[in-house]
This record gives C-alpha cells, sequence and structure tokens, in this order.
C-alpha cells in the first residue's frame, strides 16, 4: 500500500490526514486505531485516514508538506483515564509528562521533534491524545477511554473539517480498515 | 581502600532495555557487568508444537530492526534439513531482501545513534539542530532500506512474504525496476557516510579481538559460508556448539557466548569486514581504499566507518541484483510431511549486528521439537565487557559524568541490540 503522499488527487493541495497511532493489542493504545475505524465508516468524507507505520520515522514523509495532519493516539501524562487532551505543535507548549515510548526506532514524541529540527512537519500538525490506563498485552480498552471515544472523535472530525466532499471526493468511501500509511 | 561504582540504569541509543554496572576495588576493575534486564521473551519455547513452515513469521517478530536476519536463518534451516534447493532468482531475491536490512539497520546506527558520540550531542534530534544536513541523509538512507524490504517482504517491519522454500510472491522485473533509481542514489550517498564516518575523530584505542563471522567463497557474507575467525577457525555451520558455548550469567537475561575453553569472542560488522575484505564489490572496496580504511579494524570506534563501507556494499550489491532479475518459474519450492524420521535443522546468516544461529528439531510430522537461537549481541556482550573493563582500566582518573558516558559510548560501538539477546543496558559503577 503506497504511502497516502502529500499531494491530492490531480495534484492539487492535498486533503487533510488523520492518522492513527497505536497498537491493537495493547489496551488502550489501540484508541487511535478505534477513532481511525469509527470514522472511517463515515462517508464521504472530505480527508484521509491512515494508520501510521511501524517506522516512525516515515511519519516525516508522510505528513511533510500537508495542510493539516491530526494525529491520535494514546497518552500517559498522570491525567484522569479517559480525559483529552488537545495539542497544536508550534502554537502549544510539549505538556510535562506527556511522553510516548518506542523501543524500535523512535517514538511520535521524538518524530514531531525531529521533524520541528528538520523543517518537515506539515502547516497544521494537532494532536489528540487520550489518557490511557491499560497497556498490557492483550488487554481491552479500559471503561473510561472507551466511554470518552465518542466525544475523540466528534473532536477529531471537527479538527479535520468533516464536511462531505461529494462522490467525486478525494477520499471516496472507506472499504474495511484503513490502509497502513 | 577505595570503592567506586559507575551505574547507568537504563543505556540510551540501543535497542531494548539494559543497564551497566562497574565495580572498582583500589584502582582496579573488579567486576564489569553488562545487565540485560529486557524481560525473557521465551520465543524458543513458543516455537515448540508449531509447524517447520511458522519458524520464519514468528522468529521474526523477536526483532523490528532485524526481522528479515531471523527469517533467513530459519528458513535456510529447515531448508538444509529438506534438502530443499531454491532458484537462482529466489536466491538473489532473498541477498537483495537482506541487503535492504543491512541498509536500513546500519543507516538507524549510524546516524541516528552513533553519530551524536562523535559530534558531541546526547542525541539525533539536537544534533539535527545543528547538522540538518547528515540526519537528512541518515532518514534516506533508511529509508532506501525500508523500501527494498516493502517491496519484497509485503511490508517494511516483519515482512510477511518469506516461506520456507522461497517467497510466497516474487516481483516481477517491472516491479523491481523501480527500486533502481532510489538505491543508486543511496549507493551514492552511502559513500558520502564512509567518507564523514572516517573523517570523525577516534579515540586512539586497539583492541584484541577474535572475530568470528561466515565466510563465502565469492560472495561478502549473508545467508551461506563456513564459520571462520582471525585465529584460524574454520568449521561449517553445523559445528557451531563444538566450538561455541553458551553459558547463564547471575546478572543478565542473556546468555553469554564464549568459545569452548576459551574466552570472548566478536561477531559484526568489524568481524565481517576483516575476515572478507577481499570479498568487498568494487565501488565498497574503492571508497574503502580511498578513506585508506586499513583491511582489518581493531578500533571499536571506527566501526561507524566499516558499518558505512558495509552500506556501500550492500547497497550496491541491491543494484546489481535489481539489474540482472529474472522472476523465477516458481516463487517457492515445497516439502510434504511426513519427512523421514526427526530432523535437526540448523543455519547461520550474518545479521546486520554479527552471526544468527538457528538450531531446530524437527518431528516427522514437521513439527518443530526444539527451537535454539543465539543472536549475535549475545554472542558479544562478553566482549563488550571486556572493551569495557580496558576502557575503565586506563581511565579510573576519569571523573564519574565522564566515565560513565565513556562506557556507554564503548557499548554503542557494537550496537547491541538487547531485544534480540534476551534470551540484554542500565551503567552501575561501584569504586571500593
Amino acid at each position: 500500500m503506497p504511502a497516502p503522499g502529500a499531494a491530492g488527487a490531480n495534484g492539487g493541495p492535498a486533503p487533510p490526514l488523520l492518522l492513527a497511532v497505536g497498537n491493537e493489542l495493547r489496551g488502550d493504545d489501540a484508541a487511535g486505531l478505534r477513532v481511525a475505524e469509527r470514522l472511517g465508516h463515515d462517508s464521504p468524507r472530505s480527508y484521509r485516514i491512515a494508520i501510521a507505520p511501524a517506522a516512525i520515522d516515515r511519519l516525516l514523509e508522510i505528513w511533510e508538506g500537508r495542510p493539516l495532519v491530526v494525529v491520535v493516539d494514546a497518552v500517559r501524562s498522570g491525567r484522569a483515564p479517559g480525559s483529552i487532551v488537545r495539542l497544536e505543535v508550534g502554537r502549544d507548549p510539549w505538556p510535562p509528562g506527556l511522553g510516548t515510548t518506542s523501543t524500535h526506532g523512535l517514538s511520535l514524541t521524538e518524530a514531531v521533534a525531529l521533524g520541528q529540527a528538520l523543517g518537515r512537519l506539515p502547516r497544521r500538525l494537532v494532536i489528540y491524545g487520550i489518557e490511557g490506563s491499560t497497556f498490557g498485552v492483550g488487554e481491552e480498552l479500559s471503561a473510561e477511554v472507551a466511554a470518552a471515544l465518542p466525544e475523540l472523535e466528534r473532536a477529531v472530525a471537527k479538527e479535520l473539517g468533516a464536511r462531505p466532499a461529494g462522490p467525486a471526493g478525494p477520499a471516496g468511501a472507506p472499504k474495511g480498515r484503513p490502509p497502513h500509511a | 581502600m577505595s570503592e567506586r561504582t559507575i551505574a547507568v540504569d537504563y543505556l540510551a541509543r540501543v535497542e531494548g532495555e539494559g543497564s551497566l554496572r562497574v565495580r572498582i576495588h583500589d584502582r582496579t576493575v573488579e567486576d564489569v557487568e553488562l545487565r540485560i534486564f529486557e524481560p525473557p521473551r521465551f520465543f524458543e519455547a513458543f516455537l515448540r508444537g508449531r509447524s517447520y513452515r511458522e519458524a520464519p513469521d514468528i522468529t521474526a517478530r523477536i526483532c523490528g530492526i532485524c526481522p528479515v536476519a531471523y527469517q533467513m536463518s530459519s528458513v535456510h534451516a529447515m531448508e538444509r534439513a529438506l534438502g530443499l534447493a531454491v532458484a537462482p532468482e529466489v536466491r538473489a531475491l532473498r541477498r537483495l531482501l537482506y541487503c535492504g536490512e543491512w541498509v536500513e539497520s546500519h543507516a538507524l546506527h549510524v546516524y541516528l545513534l552513533h553519530a551524536p558520540d562523535f559530534l558531541g550531542y546526547p542525541d539525533a534530534i539536537r544534533m539535527a539542530k545543528d547538522h540538518p544536513e547528515i540526519v537528512r541523509e541518515g532518514l534516506e538512507l533508511k529509508r532506501a532500506g525500508n523500501r527494498i524490504m516493502e517491496l519484497l517482504g509485503g511490508r517494511e517491519i516483519h515482512p510477511i512474504n518469506v516461506r520456507v522454500g522461497g517467497f510466497y510472491r516474487c516481483p516481477s522485473r517491472e516491479e523491481l525496476a523501480t527500486l533502481a533509481e532510489p538505491v543508486a542514489r543511496a549507493l551514492e550517498l552511502a559513500e558520502g557516510t564512509v567518507r564523514f564516518t572516517s573523517g570523525l575523530d577516534f579515540p586512539a584505542i586497539e583492541e584484541e579481538y577474535e572475530f568470528v563471522s561466515l565466510r563465502h567463497p565469492e560472495e561478502y557474507p549473508m545467508n551461506e559460508g563456513e564459520i571462520v575467525s582471525n585465529r584460524g577457525l574454520r568449521i561449517p555451520v553445523d559445528g557451531f556448539d563444538a566450538e561455541f558455548e553458551e553459558r547463564q550469567v547471575p546478572h543478565s537475561n542473556a546468555l553469554q557466548s564464549f568459545r569452548r575453553g576459551g574466552g570472548s569472542y566478536l561477531v559484526g560488522p568489524m568481524a565481517r569486514y576483516a575476515l572478507n575484505r577481499d570479498r568487498l564489490l568494487p565501488r565498497a572496496d574503492a571508497i574503502a581504499r580511498a578513506v585508506g580504511l586499513e583491511p582489518v579494524v581493531t578500533n571499536p570506534y571506527r566501526s561507524i566507518v566499516v558499518r558505512s563501507v558495509e552500506m556501500v556494499q550492500a547497497l550496491e550489491d541491491a543494484l546489481r541484483i535489481i539489474g540482472s532479475y529474472r522472476p523465477p518459474e516458481r516463487p517457492y519450492v515445497e516439502a510434504k510431511p511426513p519427512f523421514e524420521g526427526a530432523l535437526r535443522c540448523r543455519a547461520a546468516t550474518e545479521a546486520p549486528r554479527g552471526i544468527l544461529y538457528h538450531d531446530y528439531r524437527l518431528g516427522p510430522t514437521g513439527i518443530i521439537d526444539s527451537a535454539r537461537i543465539v543472536a549475535p549481541t549475545s554472542q558479544n556482550q562478553k566482549r563488550i565487557e571486556d572493551d569495557l573493563r580496558a576502557l575503565v582500566g586506563r581511565s579510573l582518573d576519569l571523573g564519574e559524568g565522564p566515565l560513565t558516558q565513556a562506557c556507554e559510548r564503548a557499548v554503542r560501538n557494537h550496537d547491541p541490540c538487547i531485544s534480540c539477546a534476551t534470551h540484554f543496558l542500565t551503567l552501575d559503577l561501584v569504586r571500593d
């Protein structure tokens, strides 16, 4: 599956992109994926949806040059489980205690910092984080996160300017799971 | 009497979770412990009771950086025992896939993990602020490796297209040709990497290593060959256990490897290069000569130059394979159980970090009865401790902070993959 490039259909401006980050098998870490899945059922959409690749450094090439990218990921910052944080890179300070970690290559936090250092960010990069509490292998979403998902979906859709694009819209109707970027 | 402890509780810029503890008593280095606390992962136990066909996909999950190595060692082990001969085109495609992994893994280490040590930065992100062009090149090289893995493996991490006997699907000539331009561009970049890394400042340190690697009659080693060392060892892969042993040590969740009746040894780029310098392809050979890289490198800090030469080698090889590719008649060959009696399946291939040995026993129905996986980092653990012992011994007058940093740096010279070794860093320095 090719990565959704920065150019839109017919070489026009790229549509906004929803980028879901997470791990299907680790409890609340799947929250971003659940949001992508549920918004993927909305048709038509004026934005595209992709699941972040395992090689997080690839994010730089996926989001570079796009007008708007909204990332949804589970976070751990010490807030109450299910709390939603919105962060616009370049405008809002990175909240203390908000960290994402990875033993394999870069974390999302590092990808953003690297994108900033290299000048490879979308024009607007908004990160929605939902505070998770369960991250164990094989665990389900926590009740708090599950209960907060509808609110997160509405906020993300609104951020993406979820207006109908019409049948010939660049995104088209989703079939099954959103593509891996 | 004075006791001094150097402790790094969580080693940075290494793959996985480990720590380091050094105890110095009256200016004598008493204990050096590379502690791998990444939890045991039980992959060898998961494999028991599974079909031989599942080994490449299960073992690939051991590592996100070098999954192809696990796939290659497992398929070669199974194929050798089953007498399966793969088509030459399939053999070439496997080499190409492995080249992709070497490039991706080496680019990550050279640019994002190792270079900050030489340029004086705590990490690649702060280095990127002052030297964005260096990090951009590193990411582009890594991307070239990832592209190869994506096209041949189905996806860039944990490829899913490798099977015992070949590939599930082989690309068309046209599909593979799409890699030619990005790989050719990456090859030029990698030659620049060799010039860049060879110009770095290196501490003047030489170590005495027993280098161990595969050696192939014609090629720079990857999927096949005998096991050789610079101290006269030359054995077939099946002789691995007769020459090497693994020991449990209390401070580590990774077994440590030793030469039987001997000490530590080193696998990986420095070993491969020292034992196979004459097998480099022309451009890799030319750039190594151009920067004056000696045929045997014993300064562990200069491993960054050797890794860079290996990137040129892998990209040059990749370009050659892409240019001469013809799709095979069939993407794979198959063996159908029941097999005659129990089978012993052993193979070693050259993962980016060195020899990866797999040893399986199969029942007649093709079910795995036992599996043993000896990863490069577990083989290098003892040797890394030896490097540290020597380093601390000659650096006793350094203060806590600089000595700790020097120790971490010495570990990173060998690009340990802790996740793989736990079947591995935090430094704890005690001065008595």
